[in-house]
């Protein structure tokens, strides 16, 4: 409902801003088919994901862990459940995500070794993904309805898209630019600049593959551009399309994760 | 010898003249490539190795030099105005240049965690925007006070104060960037009042003082000394030959320090003002034989001749023993110090070898109607009838006076135990001054501005096990070829890095036969147990060590307040479990832990955890907040902890270190009491041998060491009586006392010798003595002691100390000579001049 009435006010608006419409209408189905393609291909999704985070010092973490995900509508509601397995001080915390469009998403999680379900509830989703450089936001995906687009150029293989958002107030960047590549219509770099229009923090997509007919980005990048520091990520043992049931996303299997659906090797 | 100087002097005078401008203004020319040198660090040479510990701690727990911005309200900074403010200035640093915007701290970009009903945690920024009333700015002051790391840290205990941390990326952009933030607050509208401190921002204030000292101070000394030589000579352009002298010396002496390279620290700051005063002395004796020969002689060239024939010997010996306890500083472990020594000990010999060479050219050139003039003058002068009666007088109780200075003596013995040695850059500047003021009321509001962490380590090294674990494996014979190399890439690795390698297995067993899995998986537990068994700063017992360590300093009131992991950790805990005090405890287990950290890098900054920890979890630091940053608190505090881990020891393999600007000054401050006692003994005995060769005569070796060595005793046992800190300006005084006061004793001697000779009688040399020789050494002690008091006009403290007291130190050798001597002499006449009748 509020999704639709945001859209009939930017109609609105691009009605009354004339020319731009073709652009800016352009822009916004380009970064709709790119959030599509990176956060929802198929109806379902595992993979296996490890995360080696270096800060300025050259000193390293690592993280490794197992995302299922299903969709309930495509660009819409998700449900997601993180198993982490790596370090082993840290194996069986588990978080579950129900990603909403208009609303906070609903978070849990589990942690074994206090024993301890918690509902989590953050005031933005801007914060570090477990110590890493990206931000749950990045993993979860930004809704695109959050942010202006116009179409900054356009190349044989790429749109530049710059991304305004529409609440200043509730993020610490004041633009971003994102390069989505044509041939597989994925985000590839995005930079994000601060108020003093200097670039602060990038993602770059290092890898793509073709998994089950998807382009799965399976290799990407954050940098603190300021401060130093990066955070590699990579994706293995993708599979899409496997027939999660609901009932594994649910509290129960916070404490009782599902074995059968975190096997990696077939 | 003295042949040469006369052939100089009047063969290739014009060739001294030129020789002497062009090698002054051609070493001057480096003075303006000058660097100064606040860093009160720079008191240890660079590879000390409690420096070089303070400085990798720095760099690896991410403790940045800091500039501290206080704002203070007397009700409450906790309203509308004052966190609106405060969060404008916040978001205003940061977005500085220089400033590492990342590690920042204040109510503005700090995170809060509070529940939000049953079963439910809120994480979210305190202060993402201003309050918009102050009921929201209340609300704020709530949840300061439930969150330890932050109460009494960012915000005061008593809330009247707030704090914004800003750190820097390099000490030398302090100064743009304090200033920067002081031109954004003038903006401000609200009352409060704004301090702006921190030790970076007191170092760059000191360099600039450090300027206004030399560009104020020197040339005031050198103004002075001409007024004086004035009073004494009545004729400009005799007394310039001194000035000229004191001139080339003070520019080739600092010229050459700046282009060999040394920088100017502190210490080195006052050479000049060193120099002036004890470079014209030798003209002064030159100048005071002149006048009293030049009417016998009546030509400039013969008077010189005679003069320099008198005079030779003892000036070179009063030069060298000025030197001798200049250089001796050079033995202390403080490179400034060091450099200082070095430096004022080569321009004092440097000065007589200017005067030894330029006087009597420029002696000889000056016409005959002007020497003329000069002689009648001086020779007017009456007599010093006092200086007789002074005389009189020592001689006269001589038993009396031996026991009064062995009285002084016994004062000063109960004086010196009382010393209290302590030193705080800090206190280097005035009490009004705006960076004391800025230090004296943050830290009355705050737990502290003074910074000392100790570090803890683990010791135990699982390198050896790991590497043993994969040794193992490769005995398996299931390993393939690619599998076995892939592990001995491993071995081949300098140090073991448990996240590489567990990486590495994992990638192997994704890629292997199921027929390699049992050994490869085995291998990963066993690297797995280890690398967590490693991480020893996830320990709860350790972590309990530490917070029971911290609750004990806290009794001890000498640390305002103590931050360490395990306050993150409980902190973390107790919003996890119920938000309420009695959860606030650390878990059971170290995977507790460790779960609850990976919650606390959840946050907008997950980097803070790595001020307390290494991401190996191999070195835990705890910072220690003093509200004092002099030596004595910080001693106090080591010594507690030492005690308390006498009584509670350490965990197996766990070693603590220090570092920290507080705790550097203590460093520094005890290298400097012991090395300068081994200065001091070392310049005494030297300077008694020299005395023994010079007077061929352990009597008068003993005689002459004896007046100065009541002076230091007497000065040291005054500073203990009234409580002066002994603190680095006064530390260096000692040896610069004895070298400069053995000059009046080498004087007084060599006169009363050759008097001596003479008369053939103690009676009639002492008259003789206190005629001319009594006051040609009357006149340089108050030469030397008024040449320094312009320092008392220095805008820093040390300066001011160290005028006080080498002017009264140089009063007080030259009158305990003057009276010592006599007196010793008569008492012990029969022994001091055998043969002679009494």
């Amino acid at each position: 409902m509020k999704a639709s009435f945001l859209t009939a006010v930017s109609a609105a608006l691009l009605i009354i801003s004339g020319q731009a419409i073709g652009a800016e209408k352009s822009a916004r189905d380009i970064v709709e088919q790119a959030e599509l393609n990176a956060y929802y291909s198929g109806d379902d999704g595992r993979s296996a994901a490890r995360m080696i985070i270096t800060d300025n010092q050259g000193r390293q973490q690592m993280r490794q862990f197992t995302i299922l995900r299903k969709d309930q509508q495509d660009g819409g509601v998700q449900d997601m459940m993180i198993f982490f397995s790596r370090p082993a001080d840290v194996r069986d915390t588990v978080f579950r995500v129900v990603k909403q469009v208009n609303d906070d998403d609903d978070r849990w999680l589990y942690l074994p070794d206090l024993d301890l379900v918690k509902r989590i509830s953050a005031g933005d989703k801007r914060t570090s993904f477990v110590g890493s450089h990206f931000f749950y936001e990045d993993v979860s995906g930004r809704n695109t309805d959050l942010d202006n687009y116009e179409l900054v150029s356009e190349s044989e293989d790429s749109y530049v898209l710059k991304g305004t958002p529409k609440d200043p107030g509730n993020v610490e960047f004041s633009y971003y630019e994102v390069i989505i590549d044509k041939e597989h219509m994925l985000p590839i770099e995005s930079t994000f600049y601060n108020e003093s229009g200097e670039a602060y923090r990038k993602m770059e997509v290092l890898k793509v593959e073709t998994v089950q007919g998807y382009p799965t980005v399976t290799h990407s990048r954050m940098s603190d551009l300021t401060n130093g520091g990066q955070t590699e990520m990579q994706f293995r043992f993708m599979k899409y399309n496997i027939g999660l049931p609901d009932s594994i996303f649910s509290e129960r299997s916070l404490r009782n994760p599902p074995a059968e659906w975190l096997q990696l090797r077939d | 010898m003295i042949d040469v100087i006369m052939k100089l002097a009047t063969g290739y005078r014009r060739s001294v003249f030129w020789l002497l401008t062009l090698i002054t203004l051609g070493v001057a020319a480096f003075i303006p490539s000058i660097t100064i040198d606040t860093d009160p660090e720079n008191m240890l040479p660079d590879n000390n190795p409690q420096r070089v510990f303070h400085n990798e701690v720095k760099e690896t727990f991410a403790m940045h030099d800091m500039i501290v911005v206080g704002v203070v309200n007397e009700n409450s900074v906790y309203n509308q105005q004052t966190l609106t403010d405060l969060h404008t200035v916040s978001n205003y640093a940061e977005s500085l240049d220089g400033v590492v915007s990342d590690d920042l701290m204040s109510l503005a970009n700090v995170d809060n965690i509070t529940q939000e009903g049953p079963g439910t945690i809120r994480f979210e920024w305190m202060m993402k925007q201003p309050p918009e009333n102050d009921a929201k700015a209340r609300y704020i002051q709530q949840q300061v006070e439930d969150l330890p790391l932050l109460y009494n840290t960012i915000v005061s205990g008593d809330n009247k104060a707030a704090a914004i941390y800003v750190p820097i990326e390099s000490k030398d952009e302090s100064y743009a960037l304090a200033e920067q933030l002081r031109d954004k607050i003038s903006t401000l509208e609200s009352g409060d009042d704004w301090h702006i401190t921190g030790l970076p921002v007191a170092e760059d204030q000191f360099g600039y003082e450090m300027f206004v000292q030399m560009g104020i101070s020197a040339p005031l000394a050198a103004a002075v000394i001409f007024a004086l030589l004035w009073v004494f000579f009545r004729n400009v352009r005799f007394i310039s030959a001194a000035m000229i002298v004191a001139m080339s010396t003070v520019l080739i002496t600092m010229g050459a320090l700046i282009a060999l390279g040394f920088t100017v620290h502190i210490m080195s700051s006052m050479i000049a003002i060193f120099l002036m005063p004890i470079a014209v002395v030798d003209s002064v004796h030159i100048m005071s034989e002149f006048s009293d020969r030049y009417r016998e002689k009546g030509n400039a060239k013969d008077t010189i001749k005679d003069v320099l024939g008198h005079l030779f010997t003892p000036m070179l010996f009063t030069s060298v023993t000025s030197a001798i306890g200049f250089y001796s500083l050079m033995l202390t472990p403080i490179p400034p110090v060091q450099v200082f020594g070095a430096f004022v000990g080569s321009g004092i010999l440097l000065a007589f070898f200017i005067t030894v060479i330029f006087v009597p050219a420029y002696v000889c050139a000056l016409k005959p109607s002007t020497l003329e003039s000069f002689a009648q003058v001086t020779h007017e002068e009456h007599k010093d009838g006092w200086l007789q009666r002074l005389g009189a007088v020592a001689a006269r109780h001589a038993k009396l006076w031996i026991a009064f200075f062995l009285a002084v003596l016994a004062f000063a013995w109960f004086g010196i135990q009382q010393i209290n040695i302590n030193d705080n850059p800090v206190r280097w500047f005035k009490p009004d001054h705006e960076v004391r003021i800025a230090d004296e009321v943050l830290n009355d509001h705050f737990a502290g501005t003074y910074n000392a962490y100790m570090v803890f380590e683990n010791t135990f090294d699982a390198t050896e096990k790991a590497r043993s674990a994969v040794r193992e494996a490769l005995n398996n014979d299931a390993l393939s070829a690619k599998s076995r190399d892939a592990l001995n890439t491993l071995l081949e690795q300098d140090d073991v890095n448990f996240n590489q390698w567990i990486i590495a297995i994992d990638d192997l067993l994704f890629s292997v036969g199921s027929d390699q899995l049992e050994p490869l998986e085995r291998l990963m537990t066993e690297l797995e147990q280890l690398n967590t068994a490693s991480k020893a700063f996830q320990s709860p017992e350790l972590l309990a060590y530490m917070s029971e360590m911290q609750a004990y300093l806290q009794t001890t009131g000498l640390v305002g307040k103590s931050n360490s992991l395990s306050d993150v950790v409980k902190t973390v805990n107790r919003e996890l479990r119920s938000g309420e005090e009695k959860d606030y405890e650390l878990p059971d287990n170290a995977n507790g832990v460790a779960q609850t950290l990976l919650q606390y890098q959840s946050s907008h900054r997950p980097q803070d955890l790595w001020h307390f920890v290494t991401p190996d979890y191999k070195r835990s630091l705890m910072w220690l907040q003093l509200t004092s940053g002099d030596n004595q608190h910080v001693t106090k505090v080591v010594n507690a902890v030492d005690s308390y881990i006498q009584d509670n020891p350490l965990p197996a393999n766990i070693e603590i270190d220090w570092a920290g600007k507080a705790y550097l000054n203590v460093v520094w401050q005890e290298a400097m009491v012991e090395g300068m006692l081994d200065s001091l003994i070392s310049a005494f005995v030297v300077v008694f041998i020299m005395m023994v060769l010079l007077f061929r005569s352990v009597v008068f070796g003993v005689l002459a060491m004896l007046p100065l060595s009541l002076t230091i005793a007497f000065i040291y046992g005054l500073i203990g009586w009234v409580g002066k800190d002994y603190d680095m300006p006064i530390a260096v005084l000692s040896s610069l006392t004895l070298g400069l006061s053995v000059d009046f004793a080498i004087h007084f001697i060599e006169r009363t010798r050759a008097t001596f000779k003479q008369t053939g009688n103690w009676q009639d040399t002492l008259a003789v003595m206190f005629d001319e020789p009594a006051r040609a050494i009357s006149r340089n002690a108050i030469v030397i002691a008024i040449g320094f008091t312009p320092l008392l006009f220095a805008p820093l403290v040390p300066y001011i100390t160290v005028g006080v007291f080498l002017a009264s130190i140089m009063a007080i050798s030259a009158i305990v000579t003057l009276i010592m001597l006599p007196a010793v002499m008569t008492a012990f006449s029969r022994l001091i001049f055998p043969g002679g009748q009494s």
